[in-house]
C-alpha cells in the first residue's frame, strides 16, 4: 500500500516540508503572508463572522462560506464539502456558498498533509474533517443560543440554519445568534475528536442530490477560470515548443521578424531549472492575438537532445526488452512461487498487453496568469496540486516557496493534467523578464504536444490454471514511464516487497487485485526511454486505466481456454479468502448487480452481438470502489465496433449527493469508453504528432451509447467516484467483443482494424 | 477603429482587422463568458452568434464581425433565463463547465428555429461541441426540456393573446 493512504495521522503534514525537488515548501506561507497586500481571499475575516474552523465561516447575515482545498474540477468537490459541512452543522442549502483555497498550508487536506486532488480521495478523505467543523460550529452556535434564550442547550434543536427551543418556542436563526457575538467557542484538536458525529439514520443532508453551488455560474458564462484572469498592467505570452516532447535545447532565436509585430514586447527563452520544461520560448506582446503572431514570426534553432529519434515503437521495443530480463523492476505482489506453479500447471496461458499514449486534453488549454507584487509572487492558475506547483513556480523565480501565493481557479476540466505545474514556468519567467503580470495560454496544439500524458504501457501476464480449471498463478509485468516519481516526493512512492528500493505504484496499482490466486506476482518495470522521452502524468484512473485492461482481458481468456463463464469465473475468484476477506464479497455483489441489470446472459443476443464484463477495485486496495461493467456491443464484418450499452455498477459505500455521483460514474465510464476505441497518441521523432481535436478524438455525443449506472451505497465508508468507472470499461468492450465474434484484441484502443485482424485469425 | 454591436450595444474595439472576435471579445471587452478551446473550431467552446446564427468564433475575423449582430452567453438573457440556461440548471447539466457556454450558444441557435427537434436533429446540431466531462446525454435531455418549455410557454402566450 501507498504511504500517502497508511499514514492517516497528521504527522503527514509534513510530507510538503521535507520532500520537494525544488526546495522547503508550504510551511512558512504566514511569514509571507503578513501585512504584505494579499487578496481578499486570504485576508482575515471580518471580525462579526463566526469562524468555527477553517474550512467555513458564517456571516452577520447566515450565509455559511466553505473554503475548499480541493481543486474543482467538474467533480462539484466545493459543493460535496459543503455538503458534508450543512448536515452537521444544521445549515439551511440555499445559506451554503463556497470558495476555493489558495496554498496556505492551513487547507491542506487533513489526510495527505498536502494540498493535492486526486486518486477520487477527497470525499473519503475529508468526510471526517468537514462533519467534525460542521458540528463543532452548531455545538458553539446551539451554546450560544442556549446562553441567550436563558435555556438548556440540551433542550435545543438545530435545524435549517435555525435553532429553536420547541417547549419555549423560542428560537433563533444562525445569523441571529452570529450577530449576538456569543458563538465564541473554540475547539481543539481533542475536542473535535471527541465530538460524537451523526449517525447515517440521522441524515438529513448526506444522501440528498442538492444542487451543485457552481452549476449557476457554469450557464452564464461567470465562473472564472485560470484563463479569464484579468490583472491591470496585464500582457500576454504564446508559447513556442519545440519538436521534441522533452530534451531540445534552443541554440538560437532570432526574433527579427517578431520585432515587426504590433504590440510586441520580448522573447523569453525559458531557463528552467526546475527541469520541467526544455527549449520552450514565450512570446510576450499586449495581446494574445499578438503574442501568437510573434510567436509565430520568431525563428528558433534547435538542438533536439538524446530523445529526437525515438518513437512510440522505439518505447514498445525498449519495453518488451525490459521486460525480458529477469532482474528488471522491483515487485509489488509476491505471493507463493507462481513460476514453480506453473511447472505442473494442466494449462499456462500467456499473453501481451498494450496501451498507447493518451493525452488529457482538458477543453480549457493550460495556462497561468504571474505577478510579482512586493516580495510575493502571486500565481493565478487553476491546478490539483498548489504545494508542489507552487514550489515549482518558486523555482523558476528563484525564490523561496514561502513567498509564492496560488490563486485558485475553478479548473476547465484536470483529469490528472493540472497536477503538474508546466505552465507557471512560462509565466513566472516571462513576468519577471518583461516586469509585468503575464498571462500564459497554450495554444491547443502545445496543450497536446507538451502533454505529461498517460504513458505508454505494455503488460505481459502469464496464467496457470490446474487440471480442475482453478487459476493457481499468475505472473504481471508492468513496463511503463514512472509519473508518479516524477515528483521526486519519496512519501508518494511504495516499498517493493523485494526490498529492491521504491517504486511507483501509481503504475501497478489494480493490479493486487482481490481474486483469490496462491501464487501471484506482479513486477513494476521503469521503462527509463518512455520516461525520459514522454514524461509521463496521472490521467484520470492513472494505473487502474491500464492494468485492468490487462488483468480483466486475462481472466476472460481463462474462463474461455476452461470453458467457463466469464461472470461467473470472477464470482468464483471473488472468494473473500485471506487478505481478499469484504473487498472481495463487495465486488462480487457489485459484478452480480451489474449483471442483473444488463439482463446478462437472460436472451440470446443478435449475430455480431455480445456482451463482457469486467469488474476493479480502482483506485488503490485502500481506497477501492467496487465498481463493475456489463458491455453491449455490435461488431460488424469491418472489425468496426458500436457500443449500445454500458451498465455500470459501483459500491460507493456512502453517497453524499446521489445525482453528482451518477452524473460522475457516467463521465467516467464514457471516459473509459473513449479510450478504449476513440483516443490514440503516438510519438514519431521525439514529438507527439497528435495536436488537435482532429486527430486526437475524444468521443463526440453522435457516439454516445446508452449508459445505465446503478449506485450501491450500503452504509460503508464514502468512497471516490471519480475514476473507478474508467478502468472497468475498456476490458468489458474487449470481452464483449471477443464474446460477439471471437476476436481477441489486446491492444488500447480497440480498432476495426485490429478486431478485423483478430477475426480471420 | 471598428465598432461591434455585441449584446444589443455598440462598442468600439481597437484591433487589426484578422484578429478572431473570440480574443476582441474575451480580451478587449472583458466578456470571458465564451472560451478558447482549439483555436481551429474543432470544440465549439468559442461558439457566439452572428445575427443568431452560431459560429465559432476563433475562426471569425472581427472584420467579418463588424456591421452583424454578435450574441454572447453573457446577452442570451438579460438574467441568465434564457430556457436554455434554467433546463441546464434543473438537469445539472455542467461539470468542469468550461465548454457550456458554447454548448449552450450551439443549443439556442437550434432552438430559435425549431422548439420541437428530434433527438438526431439534436445530435447533428450538436456534433461538433466536444464535452470532455462527457456530460452528452445530460446536454441532450436540457435541450429537450428547454425545447419543451418554449413550446409550452409559446402555446400559453397565443392562447393569452387568444383571449
Amino acid at each position: 500500500m501507498n504511504k500517502h493512504v497508511k499514514n492517516l495521522t497528521p504527522e503527514t503534514t509534513d510530507l510538503s516540508r521535507r520532500s520537494f525537488m525544488v526546495g522547503t515548501a508550504a510551511t512558512g506561507l504566514v511569514l509571507g503572508y503578513a501585512g504584505s497586500g494579499i487578496d481578499q481571499v486570504l485576508a482575515a475575516p471580518a471580525p462579526a463572522n463566526f469562524e468555527p474552523s477553517v474550512w467555513y465561516a458564517i456571516a452577520p447575515d447566515g450565509l455559511v462560506t466553505v473554503t475548499c482545498g480541493k481543486a474543482d474540477m467538474g467533480q462539484h468537490v466545493a459543493s460535496t464539502m459543503a455538503q458534508i459541512v450543512a448536515e452537521e452543522l444544521g445549515a439551511n442549502w440555499k445559506d451554503m456558498r463556497v470558495q476555493l483555497a489558495s496554498n496556505d498550508p492551513k487547507f491542506n487536506d487533513p489526510v495527505l498533509g498536502a494540498q493535492i486532488t486526486g486518486g477520487s480521495w477527497s470525499t473519503m478523505m475529508n468526510f471526517d474533517a468537514m462533519s467534525r467543523a460542521g458540528a463543532a460550529g452548531r455545538i458553539a452556535l446551539t451554546e450560544a443560543a442556549a446562553a441567550s434564550m436563558g435555556v438548556p442547550a440540551g433542550e435545543l434543536v438545530v435545524r435549517d440554519s435555525k435553532i429553536s427551543h420547541p417547549k419555549s418556542k423560542k428560537s433563533m436563526s444562525f445569523a441571529e445568534v452570529v450577530k449576538s457575538g456569543k458563538a465564541t467557542k473554540t475547539f481543539t484538536a481533542d475536542d473535535l475528536k471527541a465530538i460524537k458525529l451523526k449517525s447515517p439514520d440521522q441524515y438529513t443532508m448526506i444522501g440528498v442530490s442538492v444542487p451543485q453551488l457552481d452549476i449557476p455560474l457554469k450557464v452564464n458564462g461567470t465562473a472564472k477560470y485560470g484563463i479569464d484572469v484579468m490583472l491591470p498592467g496585464m500582457v500576454y505570452g504564446a508559447l513556442v515548443t519545440p519538436p521534441v516532447r522533452y530534451g531540445a535545447t534552443v541554440k538560437s532565436v532570432d526574433d527579427a521578424a517578431a520585432k515587426k509585430v504590433p504590440g510586441f514586447i520580448k522573447a523569453v527563452t525559458l531557463d528552467d531549472k526546475t527541469t520541467t520544461t526544455t527549449g520552450w520560448v514565450v512570446a510576450v506582446a499586449n495581446t494574445y492575438a499578438n503574442a501568437k503572431k510573434a510567436a509565430a514570426a520568431l525563428k528558433i534553432d534547435y538542438d533536439g537532445g538524446p530523445n529526437a529519434k525515438l518513437s512510440s515503437e522505439s518505447l514498445l521495443t525498449e519495453a518488451k526488452r525490459l521486460q525480458g530480463l529477469s532482474d528488471s523492476g522491483q515487485f509489488f505482489v509476491k505471493d507463493g512461487d507462481p513460476n514453480a506453479a506453473f511447472g505442473t500447471a494442466a494449462k499456462v496461458l500467456e499473453a501481451e498487453y498494450t496501451t498507447n499514449i493518451n493525452i488529457h486534453a482538458p477543453m480549457e488549454p493550460m495556462n497561468a496568469t504571474a505577478e510579482f507584487k512586493g516580495d510575493i509572487l502571486h500565481i493565478y492558475s487553476g491546478n490539483q496540486f498548489a504545494t508542489r506547483s507552487g514550489a515549482i513556480a518558486a523555482g523558476a523565480a528563484g525564490i523561496d516557496p514561502k513567498f509564492v501565493v496560488m490563486h485558485q481557479m475553478w479548473l476547465g476540466g484536470g483529469f490528472g493534467r493540472r497536477l503538474d505545474a508546466d505552465m507557471m514556468v512560462p509565466a513566472v519567467q516571462a513576468a519577471k523578464a518583461v516586469g509585468k503580470p503575464v498571462k500564459v495560454i497554450y495554444t491547443r496544439e502545445n496543450d497536446m504536444t507538451m502533454d505529461f500524458s498517460r504513458p505508454l504501457t505494455y503488460q505481459k501476464v502469464k496464467a496457470g490454471v490446474d487440471g480442475d480449471g482453478k487459476l493457481v498463478a499468475l505472473s504481471h509485468d508492468v513496463v511503463s514511464a514512472w509519473p508518479t516519481q516524477r515528483w521526486g516526493i519519496p512519501d508518494f512512492l511504495s516499498p517493493s516487497v523485494d526490498k529492491k528500493g521504491p517504486l511507483d505504484a501509481f503504475t501497478v496499482n489494480g493490479s493486487d487485485f482481490f481474486y483469490t490466486v496462491p501464487n501471484h506476482y506482479v513486477r513494476a518495470i521503469k521503462n527509463e526511454m518512455a520516461h525520459n522521452a514522454t514524461p509521463s502524468g496521472q490521467l484520470r484512473s492513472v494505473a487502474p486505466g491500464w492494468t485492468f485492461w490487462a488483468v480483466e482481458s486475462m481472466v476472460d481468456e481463462i474462463a474461455h481456454a476452461t470453458g467457463k463463464d466469464p461472470a461467473l469465473l470472477r464470482v468464483e475468484l471473488l472468494d473473500g479468502k485471506g487478505k481478499n476477506d469484504g473487498g472481495a464479497q463487495r465486488l462480487r455483489n457489485t459484478l452480480l448487480a451489474a449483471m442483473g441489470l444488463a439482463g446478462y446472459g437472460t436472451k440470446k443476443l443478435p449475430k455480431g452481438e455480445g456482451m463482457g464484463v469486467a469488474c476493479v477495485s480502482s483506485q488503490e486496495r485502500a481506497t477501492a470502489s467496487w465498481t463493475a461493467c456489463v458491455a453491449h456491443v455490435a461488431v460488424a464484418p469491418s472489425g468496426e465496433v458500436t457500443v449500445k450499452k454500458l451498465t455500470v455498477a459501483t459500491d460507493v459505500g456512502t453517497q453524499v449527493n446521489p445525482d453528482g455521483i451518477r452524473a460522475q460514474v457516467e463521465g467516467a465510464a464514457l471516459w473509459g469508453m473513449s479510450l478504449a476505441l476513440f483516443e490514440k497518441a503516438t510519438l514519431k521523432d521525439g514529438g507527439i504528432e497528435q495536436t488537435n481535436f482532429d486527430s486526437y478524438t475524444p468521443l463526440r455525443m453522435s457516439q454516445l451509447p446508452e449508459v445505465a449506472v446503478n449506485v450501491i451505497a450500503n452504509g460503508e465508508k464514502a468512497t471516490g467516484v471519480g475514476e473507478p468507472a474508467v478502468t472497468v470499461v475498456a476490458p468489458a468492450i474487449g470481452n464483449a467483443v471477443f464474446n460477439a465474434v471471437g476476436a481477441r484484441v489486446r491492444g488500447l484502443p480497440i480498432t476495426a482494424e485490429a478486431v478485423k485482424a483478430a477475426m480471420k485469425a | 477603429m471598428p465598432n461591434l454591436n455585441i449584446n444589443g450595444r455598440n462598442m468600439s474595439v481597437e484591433a487589426a482587422n484578422d484578429t478572431p472576435l473570440l480574443w476582441v471579445i474575451r480580451e478587449q471587452l472583458q466578456m470571458t463568458g465564451t472560451k478558447f478551446g482549439c483555436g481551429a473550431g474543432l470544440c465549439g467552446a468559442c461558439t457566439v452568434h452572428l445575427n443568431g446564427e452560431a459560429v465559432r468564433s476563433c475562426q471569425t475575423s472581427l472584420a467579418d464581425a463588424v456591421g452583424k449582430k454578435i450574441t454572447t452567453i453573457e446577452g442570451l438573457s438579460a438574467k441568465g433565463e434564457h430556457p436554455l440556461q434554467k433546463a441546464w440548471v434543473a438537469e445539472q447539466v455542467p461539470q468542469c463547465g468550461y465548454c457550456q457556454s458554447g454548448q449552450i450558444m450551439q443549443a439556442a441557435a437550434l432552438l430559435s428555429k425549431n422548439t420541437n427537434p428530434t433527438k438526431e436533429e439534436v445530435v447533428a446540431h450538436m456534433d461538433g461541441n466536444l464535452c470532455r466531462c462527457m456530460t452528452y446525454s445530460r446536454i441532450q435531455k436540457a435541450i429537450m426540456r428547454a425545447a419543451s418549455d418554449m413550446r409550452t410557454a409559446s402555446a400559453t402566450g397565443s392562447e393569452r393573446r387568444a383571449t
